[in-house]
């Protein structure tokens, strides 16, 4: 009552919806993990069973290793890649810097899983290219299932993640402090390694902590080219504890999870401060309003070859990929696509009610719940906006936990929420379930999304609204609200991007009405409808196509 | 295959038995109409199950003819997540499942020994072998035996291994040809592939030696059937051990890389396990549609359409077991559907036997 | 508008006030009136806490203590926790910014008010365009912000603050955003609409000039302090710190020693001459003090008394006038004086004399 009155009937309502919704799935999490047996099985006690078998577990122990060596060499692979990506876009002249921008982005909208998939299909054993690669030299230099291969399609693929900090902060500089660079004799490899990404070091340092956290939470690659060779992360060994025990075994699931939490929530702490002194470290950063291009010179060629390569492995090679093996209905060596062509995976497609639907629900996740996600973001940032009170901190870090949280597991708390609180039953068997589960553990991402658009309100536009006499809320629909209308817009098309990428969470939510092409992608997959997996893909990445397209077509800035 | 079943459907329709819809089935007894009766007045089932929905749809279309007042809600999802799901459901007192069909038989044995099944003496028993009931609570549907599959570019027919003795001299003459081309289950991953392993471990004394023969040729593990399959088909692997056959026809008649043989020596045998949940809601209608998944007309759908062989002992022709037993006689195991299926449920039990199998592996 | 029926007379009153931003303090106690068809200009250097209390009093900044009232309304009570919300204030604001809405036209803007008091459309369309004719924006009512100059865009911002007659305007600095041309006609024009329309305004700005043409009184703040309040005239005449002077106009500052000090005036030594000067402060005999001068109060060439002799380095042409710029040599140091006159000067020596009662002593801190 008392915090009804200090701020407000909605502005509570909102944040309390918000901490049901977060706390909710974590806490079953938490609680479960300090018991010795399901939580809804009669017979379960209190004590740390749980952890006691995984720690006894040399999966467990190789899971961990993989994992930070994966973390690690994403981290060692992305930061310098994306830092040069960045530097060469956004600073230099180097040709084709408009497509290539776009395609840069693909990685980050395509779902792990999908790309995983493709690396399959393209550079496994007898892949497209690995057959043509083996005419053409007689041996083939490459093992795709080797943890080296993982770690390193890993760290190709989160090229973006650094890229896009490092190529706003990159924007932000004045290009004087180059000039300066290049008038005392510098070159512009020079310039780019001793100027312009030491001023960029705080966004740096920070897509790089991010790297490190997103490479502990990797499921989608190293749970499809992990397999031949058992190679375990900890999300995977997550997963493969679902079987390995014969029952359920949602105890040493969740002890694996608060494990993994352990170090993804002081990795988003850290993050968050990281963010917040990086603000603070650039004071200057030269003059930003006149910007001109740094000229390569010699190097333009080789720098535009060495892009080039990056997409043609990170992009090209596993898209393609897919797009072949959807239309062949099977394939190895010395089979000619002529003679295996064949669109029975789509029809297959078509004729399965499940499959149609999965489609169907992803288009409907994507752009209704993808719009109604982005209403409730609003909400969120509205309860927040411009208030510097206790509430607006709540808010802050209640939005950091479910980042903690991966997707699969996400989606195994809410699959338990959905079964254990009353009147959610109801709605577990819809699509609503998926997507509230897609919208908490997207929360971090749409907030900031959100937050970047109400940024760009100058607070005396709702002062004055105020000041004329306008309540709080009628500032926000009088106001703010059309004010942000086109950054709403933008958001809702990212968040569909999104909500078409995501795979995991929906794993432990896949049910008769709750199909989306990534939870089905992982259960298809995990039953070996190859074909059906291609095509879904392709259908999956002609989704976000479509997203890109119309984010490209309203000028929507993809780089949020 | 689709034409093939599209043709099956026809002529099914055709039959002269597909009259008298709702009435008691010949050979019932007449106090059946009671059990229909209030089968249609529940009005509505619901089925959990592993077996994919399209394979499915002739039986769940013929079953919609014969009962339209009984909405059929099948749902098909994988053996984990069916368990999990159910008992969760039964926790939580909310609405679950009235048939649990799952080819998981050790978790559906486990299921049936926690006593979440309804007694049901279904008048179609006595048509069915004794291995495949279990106390008239839980009834083997299908007969499915375990198959190898191999490569038919790349597996010479002179290699090709007709029983589980052949497989090991094969891997061990030539080791160097089919290294890291022999795919199986991992069965940490998989809780079919650890029941097929488990079985294999009973009846086949040389077993281990089959192990061994494994972990030299540093065999693949994979999570499922269709991974094993594209990787034989695609040339990655050449031989996959332990693979459903129902999984191996269908796939064969399609994809003209894939062969397969059932072992002469032994073949183990499935079979997807159905009982009624003791909780549930419409307990006649679940009745009525066990009934008719073992009567005749049930099976013989099942077989001709989803490629799944016949329990029942009386039906003739390819689509039966029987027919499989006259090719292949007493070389044919299957898994007796009882309490034998539980030993392995038992973690200090399941886990030593991983660790044996790791170790045989050389892993 | 007829000033004296459609605004109310109320006096807002301000009573130590104290703000803080977590543990800084930028308000520190300040008190003042503000009386009906008064204009009162808040001046101050950045960081002064000028724009920290026109918000206080809008209600946009939350003061720990001190009210704030206007007539019997109270806006802010700190003992009683009582705080008005801004929008029930009924004040009318013009930011610095303008901040219109770029999403509705000039009407539109200027019309919210209304809307919000749920005046009839009839009326909201009468007394808009009334108000936007009084500005001459007539013309402009269906243009967007962004079509409008920034002259323009202040009009508006002005009107929309103004039709719903509030009791007090708050103006925040409302010229720094023209042109340095426009800004000394929009200066005249502004002052030209609160006599006319006998509003009551607090105007926040930190350049003297226009603090002393727009307002009636002047507060100077100093550190969330108010370091002197007065008529413009009194502040510029008679500074009582060194900050004030400092301020409010263009000064000289010689080192100096006091000499002797007696009664209100003293005799100091400059660069090894006496002078004589008016006490600003306590001023002792053989202690440094500072002696100011404004600029325009130093006569080139001139006889007689508190005559100092220095040598011209250059003059600058200003347009009206011209500024010379001397140094006196000082031992090793060079003081640097500066003054104005008519006609440039020939370099060289030249004596300049500092009338006494102008040149103003403060005690060195």
């Amino acid at each position: 009552m008392n915090a009804l009155a200090r701020y407000g009937l909605s502005r509570t309502m909102v944040v309390l919806v918000m901490a049901l919704a977060v706390f909710m799935p974590i806490g079953l999490v938490l609680w479960q993990s300090t018991l010795n047996a399901p939580f809804f099985m009669p017979n379960h006690a209190y004590g740390l069973d749980a952890f006691r078998f995984i720690f006894d577990d040399s999966d467990f122990w190789s899971a961990l290793k993989n994992t930070v060596f994966i973390a690690v060499s994403m981290l060692v692979i992305a930061v310098p890649l994306g830092g040069a990506l960045a530097f060469l876009l956004a600073r230099t002249d180097l040709p084709c810097r408009r497509p290539i921008e776009l395609m840069v982005m693909v990685p980050v909208f395509v779902s792990p899983f999908v790309l995983g998939f493709g690396y399959v299909v393209a550079t496994g054993p007898v892949g497209f290219y690995t057959l043509w690669v083996q005419n053409l030299i007689g041996t083939v230099p490459w093992n795709v299932y080797s943890l080296p291969s993982i770690a390193l399609i890993a760290g190709l693929t989160h090229v973006p993640h650094v890229y896009l900090y490092a190529s706003s902060a990159l924007k932000n500089l004045g290009s004087d402090v180059e000039e300066a660079a290049r008038v005392t004799g510098a070159s512009p490899f020079e310039v780019a390694r001793r100027v312009s990404l030491p001023m960029v070091a705080p966004s740096l340092l920070y897509s790089g902590v991010l790297v490190f956290f997103l490479g502990f939470e990797i499921f989608g690659l190293p749970l499809i080219l992990g397999d031949p060779e058992g190679h375990l992360v900890l999300a995977s060994y997550l997963y493969k504890l679902t079987n390995k025990l014969g029952i359920p075994s949602y105890h040493l699931m969740a002890a694996v999870a608060v494990c993994i939490i352990g170090v993804t929530f002081p990795l988003v702490l850290l993050q968050r401060y990281l963010l917040r002194s990086a603000n603070r470290y650039i004071a200057v950063k030269g003059k930003v309003t006149r910007q001109k291009r740094l000229p390569l010179g010699q190097w333009r060629l080789p720098a535009l070859a060495l892009v080039l390569f990056w997409l043609l492995v990170t992009v090209i090679v596993p898209l393609s990929g897919i797009t072949f093996r959807a239309f062949v209905s099977f394939w190895g060596e010395g089979v000619s696509f002529a003679e295996a062509f064949s669109l029975h995976a789509f029809v297959e497609i078509w004729n399965q009610p499940n499959l149609l639907r999965a489609v169907l629900n992803s288009v409907l996740i994507g752009v209704i719940g993808g719009g109604v996600a982005v209403m409730a973001y609003t909400a969120i940032g509205l309860a927040s906006h411009r208030k510097q009170d206790g509430l607006t901190r709540i808010v802050d870090y209640m939005v950091l936990i479910p980042r903690a949280v991966p997707g699969l597991l996400a989606g195994l708390a809410f699959l338990w929420v959905f079964l254990f609180v009353p009147g959610l039953k109801e709605i577990r068997s819809t699509l609503i379930s998926v997507w509230l589960a897609y919208m908490v553990v997207w929360l971090a991402y749409g907030m900031r999304l959100i937050s970047s658009a109400l940024l760009q309100v100058a607070p005396e536009l709702e002062e004055s609204a105020r000041t004329l006499g306008a309540s709080a809320a009628r500032v926000s629909k009088d106001v703010t609200l059309p004010l942000i209308r086109f950054g709403l817009l933008s958001s809702w098309v990212l968040m569909f991007m999104i909500f078409e990428r995501e795979y995991s969470t929906g794993v432990y939510l896949l049910s008769p009405g709750t199909e989306v092409i990534g939870s089905m992608l992982v259960s298809l997959w995990a039953a070996g409808a190859v074909d059906i997996v291609a095509a879904l893909s392709l259908i999956n990445v002609a989704l976000v196509a479509i997203g890109l397209a119309i984010a490209l077509k309203f000028g929507v800035n993809l780089h949020e | 295959m689709n034409k093939q079943r599209r043709v099956m459907l026809a002529v099914l329709a055709a039959l002269p038995f597909a009259q008298a819809f709702a009435a008691v089935p010949a050979g019932y007894p007449a106090s059946y109409q009671a059990v229909i009766d209030a089968a249609n007045k529940e009005g509505k089932l619901v089925v959990y199950s592993t077996t994919d929905t399209a394979l499915m749809q002739p039986l769940l279309k013929d079953f919609q003819k014969m009962y339209p007042a009984i909405k059929l809600e099948y749902n098909d999802v994988n053996s984990t997540e069916l368990y999990n799901r159910y008992i969760s459901e039964t926790a939580a007192g909310g609405a679950s499942a009235d048939v649990l069909w799952s080819s998981a038989m050790d978790l559906q044995a486990k299921l049936v020994n926690d006593g979440y099944a309804m007694k049901y003496a279904t008048p179609e028993v006595k048509n069915l072998p004794d291995w495949a009931h279990w106390r008239d609570e839980v009834f083997g549907t299908t007969y499915e035996p375990i198959s190898i599959v191999y490569n038919k570019r790349l597996v010479p027919a002179g290699e090709v291994p007709k029983t589980h003795a052949e497989l090991v001299t094969l891997l061990t003459k030539n080791t160097a040809k089919y290294k890291g081309k022999v795919t199986t289950y991992d069965i940490e991953k998989s809780g079919t592939g650890f029941l097929f392993v488990t079985q294999d471990a009973k009846v086949n004394p040389a077993f281990w030696n089959l192990a061994k023969a494994f972990g030299a040729v540093d065999v693949k593990l994979q999570s499922s059937t269709g991974g094993m399959m594209e990787r034989i088909s695609s040339g990655e692997n050449l031989i996959g051990y332990n693979i459903l056959g129902s999984y191996a026809i269908t796939r064969a008649k399609t994809d003209p890389n894939i062969g397969f043989v059932m072992p002469t020596d032994y073949s183990l045998v499935i079979s997807r396990l159905m009982f009624v949940s003791k909780t549930a809601k419409a307990p006649n209608a679940a009745k009525v549609w066990v009934d008719y998944v073992l009567s005749r007309r049930g099976q013989s759908i099942l077989a001709m359409s989803a490629d799944l062989y016949s329990v029942r002992k009386d039906i003739a022709g390819q689509a039966s077991g029987d027919y499989l037993g006259r090719v292949l006689g007493a070389a044919l195991k299957p898994v007796a559907v009882g309490p034998g299926l539980l030993t392995y449920l038992d973690q200090a039990k399941r886990l030593d036997f991983i660790k044996q199998w790791k170790q045989a592996l050389g892993r | 508008m007829n000033k004296s029926t459609q605004h109310d007379a109320l006096h807002l009153t301000v009573n130590n006030l104290h703000l803080q931003y977590g543990d800084n303090p930028i308000l520190k106690g300040v008190s003042f009136t503000l009386a009906p068809g008064e204009v009162v200009a808040l001046l101050g250097a950045s960081g002064s806490g000028k724009t920290t209390l026109l918000r206080a009093v809008a209600g946009l900044e939350h003061p720990s203590q001190g009210e704030i009232t206007l007539g019997k309304t109270t806006l802010f009570d700190g003992a009683k926790d009582f705080e008005l919300a801004v929008e029930k204030r009924n004040l009318g604001l013009v930011f610095q910014s303008y901040a219109l809405w770029p999403h509705r036209t000039v009407f539109d803007n200027v019309a919210y008010g209304l809307k919000l008091r749920k005046v009839g459309t009839e009326e909201t369309k009468d007394r808009v365009s009334q108000a936007l004719k009084n500005l001459g924006l007539g013309h402009l009512a269906e243009r967007y912000p962004h079509q409008l100059s920034g002259g323009q865009q202040q009009r508006v911002a002005i009107a929309r603050a103004l039709v719903y007659n509030p009791p007090v305007i708050l103006l925040d600095e409302p010229l720094s955003n023209l042109d340095a041309k426009l800004r000394e006609e929009a200066r005249a024009w502004l002052r030209e609409l609160i006599v006319t329309l006998g509003l009551s305004a607090l105007v926040v700005t930190h350049d003297q000039t226009e603090a002393m043409a727009m307002s009636d009184r002047i507060l100077l703040l100093k550190d969330g302090r108010i370091e002197q309040a007065g008529t413009p005239q009194s502040l510029y005449a008679h500074p009582e710190s060194l900050y004030t002077a400092d301020f409010m106009g263009s000064n000289n500052h010689l080192p100096a020693n006091v000499v002797q000090a007696e009664g209100s005036m003293a005799s100091i030594e400059v660069a090894g001459r006496v002078l004589k000067g008016v006490c600003k402060g306590i001023i002792q005999a053989g202690k440094a003090c500072t002696a100011l001068i404004r600029l325009e109060q130093v006569r080139t060439n001139a006889e007689g008394e508190n005559v100092i002799q220095a040598e011209l380095i250059t003059s600058m042409f200003l347009g009206d006038r011209w500024e010379h710029l001397f140094h006196l040599h000082n031992g090793a140091d060079t003081i640097r004086i500066r003054a104005f006159g008519a006609v440039p000067l020939a370099t060289g020596e030249h004596q300049l004399s500092f009338p006494a009662d102008a040149l103003w002593l403060f005690p060195t801190a």
